[in-house]
């Protein structure tokens, strides 16, 4: 069994020294892959394999392949590249010189799980709901809207807790990647009510497929 | 990790929440045995709840702005759909899933909520 890591350009710079890597090339593409033990999977793996990833990252564009995707061998890899060429030539030249990055705005005052008292009244959770919808709206505007414009792409996914106004990914060009933290940090200054986190430079994991 | 973070506010914790569901996500793709089986057909059942309940929600919060409800119908209504979150929570717990694993990735359409 092969693990794969990344779909890059072939041929490419020489590849990292994280373990025992090989490019299988498809025409002008390459599926980075390394021989493995079948079975084992969790956590530490799955750091394993991001930080094959980010060490491929470093010095060339590329797809991310999700943790787990395994094939039988090397011809499998050549076949699964060359069925799907144009989507995948497609995609990559999509990232080509970005990479993504990822925000989290959560309410800065927000009482935890465990001192959160219940609504008063149902009028009063109603209205918290509403409230919380407009948080996430002006969120949308005031902070997603001017980063979207640093970015070559963007995506906004739902949000996961009741105090979380926004969680979006950028597709951001490696050179921008320093001005769009410092507009963060400036966003940040202005709204001191907001938690924001920025996060990355991540393999374009969100932007892979579309 | 930390060299990951690029900008945080001064009080990191409050985003550590999500740190605990790597190790679940993980576990529970393995082995096929009674429980998760159970458990994926309880995640899928309270998805298509969830779904719905969300739905509702939004209706009657648009019905609520639109100011045509009495004071008594709109306590009414909020603390039915108070009770339903309550429940859904309760339900959650009981199965050990987050409010994420109510969610499907319907790939190019996205997330279903």
């Amino acid at each position: 069994m092969i693990e794969l890591y990344a779909i890059t350009d072939h041929p490419g710079p020489p590849l990292p020294d994280v373990g025992p890597l090989n490019a299988v090339a498809t025409e002008d593409l390459a599926a980075v892959c390394a021989p493995t033990s079948d079975g084992e999977v969790s956590p530490d793996a799955l750091w394993r394999h991001e930080d094959v990833v980010e060490a491929l990252m470093e010095d060339r564009d590329l797809l991310p392949v999700r943790y787990g995707t395994r094939l039988e061998d090397e011809s499998a890899a050549v076949r699964a590249v060359a069925e799907r060429y144009d989507e995948l030539a497609v995609a990559l030249d999509r990232v080509r010189g970005a990479v993504e990055l990822s925000l989290r705005v959560l309410v800065a005052d927000e009482p935890t799980q465990a001192t959160r008292q219940e609504p008063a009244s149902g009028a009063e959770y109603l209205r918290a709901k509403t409230r919380r919808g407009v948080e996430r709206e002006t969120a949308v505007r005031i902070l997603h809207e001017p980063l979207s414009i640093l970015a070559r792409a963007s995506l906004q996914a739902s949000p996961r807790s009741p105090s979380e106004l926004l969680r979006a990914a950028y597709l951001v060009d490696r050179p921008t990647v320093e001005s769009f933290v410092g507009l963060v940090a400036r966003l940040q200054s202005v709204h001191p009510g907001l938690r924001l986190l920025c996060t990355g430079p991540w393999p374009p994991y969100s932007f892979a497929e579309r | 990790m930390t060299d990951k973070v690029l900008h945080a506010p001064r009080e990191l914790d409050s985003f550590a929440g999500d740190l605990p569901r790597l190790e679940n996500a993980l576990s529970r793709r393995i082995g096929a045995d009674p429980e998760n089986v159970q458990r994926g057909l309880a995640q899928l059942v309270l998805t298509v709840v969830e779904l719905l309940r969300q739905l509702m929600e939004r209706q009657a919060l648009r019905r609520v702005d639109s100011g045509t409800l009495s004071e008594e119908q709109v306590e009414r209504l909020g603390r039915t759909f108070m009770e339903l979150d309550k429940r859904m929570e309760e339900l959650r717990e009981e199965f050990g899933l987050d409010e994420e694993d109510l969610n499907l990735n319907l790939g190019p359409l996205g997330n279903l909520l």
